[in-house]
């Protein structure tokens, strides 16, 4: 998967660069409450409860200031990614213990026709172990610079 | 809301059970990738909390729902199926007649697919 492949599962909508939440839960609501919004998903509550449950299994926050939650669920037709920033960082639980500031929350329906969910998360997680990355990330403001750093990523 | 209304036919109950097994797919679907997630370098190691948390959900859903989730789910892997705006089941791609599709958007009782006999869960 090349840096380009990912783009398609980007959507301006999607782009939150500066969150309103302070906690990990407000967070999920926020950005969850965004997806429903824009009618990519159905059930708040339903998608809200799997985001929780994947948290018990370990945490998602990557380390580095960086937390990817993600999921499959049924309340979804398509893999979309949600990025969202917190300029002054929120406790996530974290495995290295540090406030989280770049969030990509990756959606995926139960079935997706390439089987293209992995091969992301795992492209996702590549780009976000550079640090060069995460420094221009944390400076993007607009969706077409946002865009720009992931494809040269 | 009436109580008269709330006990007519138990669709409410119905619309809540639906939601539920919902939930039990999600779970199932994570539970099911939890090697591939640690293979990615995610923190995955309380796989005994999810095992625990679809215990506690299955054990809230009726006997005879779960029974028919779990043989879908053999069959097909995937026993509950998203349907999109053009009314076709992600199953199997067949297009559901609109009458069906006027009951399965109100979630008040739970459809399985003409075509495949997946559980259909409307998005829109
Ligand atoms: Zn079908």
């Amino acid at each position: 998967m090349t840096n380009e492949d990912l783009l398609i599962y980007f959507d301006e909508q999607l782009f939150l660069p500066d969150l309103l939440a302070k906690t990990k839960d407000d967070l999920f609501e926020e950005i969850v409450d965004q997806f429903v919004k824009v009618k990519y998903l159905k059930s708040r509550e339903i998608v809200l409860e799997m985001l929780r449950q994947r948290e018990k299994l370990g945490s998602t926050g990557v380390g580095k200031n960086v937390a990817i939650p993600h999921g499959r669920t049924t309340s979804a037709s398509d893999i979309m990614i949600a990025f969202a920033k917190s300029k002054n960082g929120i406790e996530y639980d974290a495995i290295d213990g540090k406030p989280v500031n770049l969030i990509f929350m990756i959606i995926a329906p139960p079935q997706d026709e390439n089987n293209m969910y992995l091969p992301l998360l795992g492209k996702m997680v590549e780009v976000l172990n550079k640090s060069k990355n995460r420094n221009k990330l944390m400076q993007a403001e607009t969706f077409d610079e946002f865009m720009e750093i992931l494809s040269k990523g | 809301m009436s109580l008269w209304k709330y006990f007519r036919k138990g669709k409410i109950l119905e619309k809540k059970q639906l939601d539920l097994l919902v939930a039990l797919q999600d779970l199932d679907m994570m539970i099911e990738e939890i090697s591939e997630m640690k293979r990615l370098g995610f923190s995955a190691d309380r796989e005994d909390e999810l095992l625990k948390a679809r215990e506690d959900l299955a054990a809230k859903i009726k006997k005879p729902l779960l029974y028919s989730y779990e043989k879908l789910k053999k069959r097909y892997k995937r026993a509950i199926v998203p349907v999109k705006e053009d009314n076709t089941c992600l199953g199997c791609f067949i297009r559901l007649p609109t009458s069906m599709s006027s009951i399965g958007r109100t979630d008040e009782e739970v459809i399985y697919c003409e075509g495949c006999g997946r559980i259909l869960y409307w998005l829109t």
